[in-house]
C-alpha cells in the first residue's frame, strides 16, 4: 500500500468552510442584537436594577392589593381555560380536515393547512393586540386570541399525531366499508388518545403562561396587574405578582403531570367506560369551562350579531391593502433582521447556559433554578432585562435566553440521561477525565437530540422575538406596537405579514438544518 | 506488576453473589483465558481488574497498585494503563472511527490535545496503524454507524491496541466474528501483548479458541475458580465439570452418559500452538 508522507483528514476542509460560514452569519447577527455584556455591569444600570430588586422585599401584602391579586389570578386561570375550550372546539374539525390520516390517498388539504399556518404563525399576543382594538380592554380579547393561535397549534399537532399512528386498523375498517370519521374513531383514536390528551393538557399549561403575557397588552389577568406595577416600578407589588405567578405555574405543572400520569391507569374490566375517576374528571372539566366563561362575563353570542360582524369586517378591511412603499419596506426589513438576531442570539446563549445547567452537579438546586427561569415568560423577563441593560434588542435576547435556558436545561438533562452510558463509562475506565469522556463518549450520542431540541426552540423563539418589542425590546414587535397605537393599520399589516413570513422561513431553515445534522 | 487477587468477593446490589473467594495472580506478560458458563462471573472478575467494580471482600492489586482507597488522580493514571475490550463495543454511532480509536489515549494525552483532536484528529498515522492491525484501515474516516457488528468489534480492539496498555482485559472480544477471523484476532491480541510485555486476560466463550491460543486456562463457575491450569494439563473432565448444568452436581464426570441438559461437549483437546 502506498503510504502518503503526511495524511490529512478528508473532512477537515468541509468543517473549516462550515465553521467560517457559520461565523460569517452569526457575527452580523450578534452585531444586530447589540450584544454588550458590559451593559450588565454599568454603574447606572446596576443601580436601577439593584434598587428595583431591593424594592422586591418585602412583597406587597396589603389586603386591598391581595384582593386584586386573587381576582387577577382567577381571571388568568379563566382566560386560559376558556381559551383552551375554544381552541379545542376549533382544532378538532380543522385537524380532521387537515390530516392525511384515514384517507386512501394522502392528499393534504392545502387550504386548511394554509389556514393553520396563518393561525399559528401570528403570535397570540398580536391577535390579542388586534382584538383589543375591536372588543376593547378586557379578557375577551385574550380568550379569542388564545383560541385562535392554540386552535391552530392543536389542530396541526392532532393531525400529525393521527398521521403517525399505525394506519392498519383504520385501513382495515375502511376496507370493510366504514366511513372515514368512524374509521378514525375506531381505528386510530384508541391508539392515539393518550398522546392527544397528554398534548392537550401540556398546552393548557402553556395557555396559563400565555394568558399572563397577554395581560401586558390589556387583556386582563395577572399580566395587566404586572404591567401596571412594573411601569410604576413598584417592586413590592411586582414581587407578590411574580410569586403568585410562580405558584400558579408550579401548580399547573404538577396538576398536568398528575393528569398525564393518570392516563397510564389500566382500563377497568367492565362494560361501561365510565368510572368514578373519568366521570369525576369530565364533571370537573365541564364545570371549570362553564365557570370560566361565567367569570369572564363574555357575551360570546354578541360576537355573532350582524353589528359586530360588520364592525369586525370594517376593522379587518382597514388593514388592506398593506403598505408596501419602499420606505416602509426598508424599516420592516430592518425589523426582520433585528428580530432574527434576537432569536438567534437568545437561543444560542440559552443553548450554552442550558448545557452548563444540564451538566452541573447539585441536581435539586438546578431543577429549582431551571423551573424558575422557565416559569417566568419571556415578556416578563424582558421588562426586567430592559431595566438591567436598557431598552433595545440586547434586552430582548437576554430575556429570550433566560426563559429558554429553563426549557433547554431541562430537555438537555433528560436527553443526556437517556444517552447510552457505555461509551463514556468505557473511556472513564481507560483513564479519561470526566469532561473528556463526556465530549468523546456522551456528546456524539446525544448531539442529534440536543440539536433537534435547540432548533425546535428556535422556531418558537422567532415568534417570541417578534413580539418582545411590545415592551421595548426592538425588532418587528416594536414597529407593530407603534403602528397599532397610531392606528396605522396598513403599516401594521405589512409587519404582521413579515412576522408570518419570517416564522415560516425559520421553520423551513430549521427543518433543513435538522435534516443536515442527522 | 501484573495483578494479584486474594480472597476477593463481590456481591451485587440485588444480593446475588458474583464472586467469592477468588485468588488469582498473573506475572507481567502472562496471557490467561477465562472460560466458564454464562453468568459464572467472568465479566465480574474482569470488572474488578478494570477497577470498574470494587470488591467488598479481599484485596486486589493491579499493576503494582493496591486498589483500595485510591485518590482520583492516581486511579486515573492507573486506568490509563489498563485497556479493556468490551463485549459490546462502546463506540458512539455518530463518531468517526478515527476519533473513536484515538480516544484510547484520552487518559494519556494532555487535555488541550484531547480537545484539539475533536476538531482535527491529532494522530492519524497512529490510528491508521492500529486499524491496519485489525484489517480495517480503509474505514479510518468512516462513521461508526456505517460499520457492521464485526467491524465495530474490531474497531474497539483497535482502540485498545492504540492505547498500548500494560494490562489488557478482553470480555468476549471476538463474539461477533466468524471462527477464522476470531482466531486471527485473538492471536493478534496475544502477539501484541507478548511484543510489549503486557499482561492479557481474555474471557472466551469458544473453549477451543482458548485451548488453541492460550498457555494458561482459568475455569470459573458460580463465582469461584474451578481450576487454574497450564493448557496441557486441562482434561476433558475439567471442562465437563465446568459446563455441567446445576442438575448434574455433584460433578462426577461420566463421559459415557452426558446429561441431556449439558451443552455440547467442548471440542476435543487439540494441542495448543
Amino acid at each position: 500500500m502506498p503510504l502518503k508522507s503526511v495524511e490529512r483528514d478528508p473532512a477537515a476542509l468541509r468543517r473549516l468552510v462550515h465553521t467560517v460560514l457559520a461565523l460569517c452569519v452569526l457575527w452580523p447577527l450578534f452585531q444586530a442584537a447589540q450584544v454588550r455584556p458590559a451593559a450588565l455591569f454599568e454603574a447606572g444600570n446596576l443601580s436601577v436594577i439593584g434598587n428595583f430588586l431591593a424594592a422586591f422585599l418585602p412583597p406587597e401584602t396589603g389586603s386591598e392589593f391581595l384582593a386584586y391579586l386573587g381576582q387577577a389570578t382567577l381571571q388568568t386561570l379563566a382566560i386560559a381555560t376558556a381559551g383552551m375550550a375554544l381552541a379545542c372546539l376549533l382544532a378538532i374539525p380543522l385537524a380532521y380536515l387537515a390530516s392525511a390520516a384515514g384517507r386512501d390517498r394522502p392528499t393534504l388539504n392545502p387550504i386548511v393547512r394554509g389556514l393553520l399556518t396563518i393561525l399559528r404563525g401570528i403570535p397570540e399576543l398580536v391577535w390579542a393586540l388586534v382584538f383589543v382594538r375591536v372588543f376593547g380592554l378586557g379578557p375577551a380579547a385574550g380568550v379569542l386570541a388564545l383560541g385562535l393561535t392554540y386552535g391552530g397549534m392543536l389542530a396541526k399537532v392532532y393531525a400529525e399525531i393521527l398521521e403517525s399512528t399505525d394506519p392498519a386498523p383504520a385501513r382495515a375498517l375502511a376496507h370493510s366499508g366504514a366511513r372515514r370519521p368512524l374509521a378514525i374513531l375506531y381505528g386510530l383514536i384508541p391508539q392515539a388518545s393518550k398522546e392527544l390528551a397528554s398534548y392537550t393538557v401540556y398546552r393548557w399549561e402553556c395557555a396559563i403562561r400565555a394568558s399572563v403575557v397577554m395581560g401586558f397588552v390589556g387583556a386582563g389577568g395577572l399580566g395587566q396587574l404586572m404591567d401596571q406595577s412594573m411601569k410604576m416600578l413598584n417592586g413590592g407589588e411586582a414581587a407578590s405578582i411574580l410569586l403568585t405567578f410562580l405558584a400558579l405555574v408550579f401548580a399547573a405543572d404538577a396538576l398536568s403531570g398528575w393528569l398525564r400520569r393518570s392516563l397510564d391507569a389500566p382500563v377497568a374490566a367492565r362494560p361501561s367506560p365510565w368510572g368514578w375517576r373519568s366521570a369525576g374528571s369530565a364533571a370537573v372539566l365541564l364545570i371549570a369551562v362553564l365557570a370560566s366563561f361565567g367569570l369572564l362575563d363574555m357575551d360570546l353570542l354578541a360576537l355573532f350579531s350582524a353589528e359586530s360582524a360588520s364592525s369586525m369586517g370594517q376593522f379587518i378591511a382597514s388593514f388592506f391593502p398593506p403598505d408596501i412603499s419602499a420606505d416602509w419596506l426598508r424599516s420592516v426589513a430592518i425589523g426582520i433582521w433585528e428580530t432574527l438576531a434576537i432569536s438567534v442570539v437568545g437561543t444560542l446563549l440559552a443553548a450554552v447556559l442550558g448545557l452548563v445547567f444540564a451538566l452541573a452537579p447539585l441536581k435539586p438546586v438546578n431543577r429549582f433554578v431551571l423551573n424558575l427561569l422557565r416559569s417566568v415568560p419571556e415578556l416578563v423577563w424582558a421588562t426586567i432585562t430592559a431595566l438591567a441593560v436598557g431598552l433595545g434588542p440586547f434586552a430582548g435576547a437576554l430575556a429570550l435566553a433566560l426563559h429558554t435556558t429553563g426549557v433547554l436545561g431541562r430537555l438537555y438533562g433528560e436527553a443526556l440521561d437517556n444517552t447510552p452510558p457505555a461509551p463514556a463509562g468505557a473511556l472513564r475506565l481507560s483513564g479519561a477525565a470526566r469532561g473528556l469522556a463526556f465530549f468523546y463518549g456522551t456528546l456524539p450520542g446525544a448531539a442529534p437530540q440536543l440539536i433537534a431540541y435547540t432548533l425546535y426552540r428556535w422556531e418558537m423563539n422567532i415568534r417570541m422575538a417578534a413580539i418582545l418589542g411590545f415592551v421595548g425590546a426592538g425588532g418587528l414587535g416594536q414597529l407593530l406596537y407603534f403602528e397599532l397605537s397610531l392606528f396605522h393599520y396598513a403599516q401594521a399589516c405589512t409587519v404582521i405579514i413579515a412576522m408570518l413570513l419570517l416564522s415560516m422561513g425559520v421553520d423551513q431553515t430549521s427543518a433543513w438544518l435538522r435534516r443536515r445534522m442527522r | 506488576m501484573g495483578f494479584a487477587m486474594e480472597g476477593v468477593g463481590l456481591t451485587h446490589a440485588n444480593g446475588t453473589v458474583a464472586l467469592a473467594g477468588i485468588a488469582l495472580a498473573a506475572r507481567q506478560g502472562e496471557c490467561i483465558a477465562l472460560i466458564g458458563p454464562s453468568g459464572a462471573g467472568k465479566t465480574s472478575l474482569l470488572s474488578v481488574l478494570a477497577t470498574a467494580l470494587t470488591p467488598d471482600q479481599g484485596s486486589a492489586q493491579v499493576l503494582g497498585t493496591e486498589l483500595r482507597g485510591l485518590s482520583a488522580p492516581v486511579l486515573r493514571a492507573l486506568r490509563a494503563r489498563i485497556g479493556t475490550v468490551h463485549q459490546a463495543p462502546p463506540l458512539p454511532g455518530r463518531q468517526r472511527v478515527v476519533t473513536s480509536v484515538l480516544a484510547g489515549r484520552l487518559g494519556q494525552w494532555p487535555a488541550w490535545k484531547a480537545l484539539a483532536s475533536l476538531a482535527y484528529p491529532m494522530d492519524i498515522p497512529g490510528a491508521r496503524a492500529a486499524l491496519a492491525q485489525v484489517d480495517l484501515d480503509d474505514k479510518l474516516f468512516a462513521r461508526c454507524d456505517q460499520l457492521s457488528g464485526g467491524q465495530l468489534q474490531r474497531a474497539g480492539i483497535a482502540r485498545v491496541l492504540y492505547q498500548q496498555a500494560a494490562l489488557v482485559l478482553a470480555d468476549e472480544p471476538v463474539s461477533a466474528l466468524d471462527p477464522n477471523l476470531a482466531q486471527a484476532t485473538v492471536r493478534l491480541l496475544i502477539d501484541d501483548a507478548a511484543q510489549r510485555g503486557a499482561t492479557l486476560v481474555a474471557s472466551l466463550h469458544a473453549v477451543d479458541l482458548a485451548l488453541n491460543c492460550f498457555a494458561r486456562i482459568v475455569g470459573i463457575k458460580g463465582g469461584r475458580i474451578a481450576f487454574d491450569l497450564p493448557t496441557d494439563q486441562v482434561r476433558q473432565e475439567h471442562l465437563q465439570a465446568l459446563y455441567a448444568s446445576e442438575g448434574q452436581t455433584p460433578p462426577t464426570p461420566q463421559p459415557q452418559a452426558p446429561g441431556p441438559a449439558a451443552p455440547a461437549t467442548p471440542a476435543p483437546l487439540t494441542l495448543c500452538r
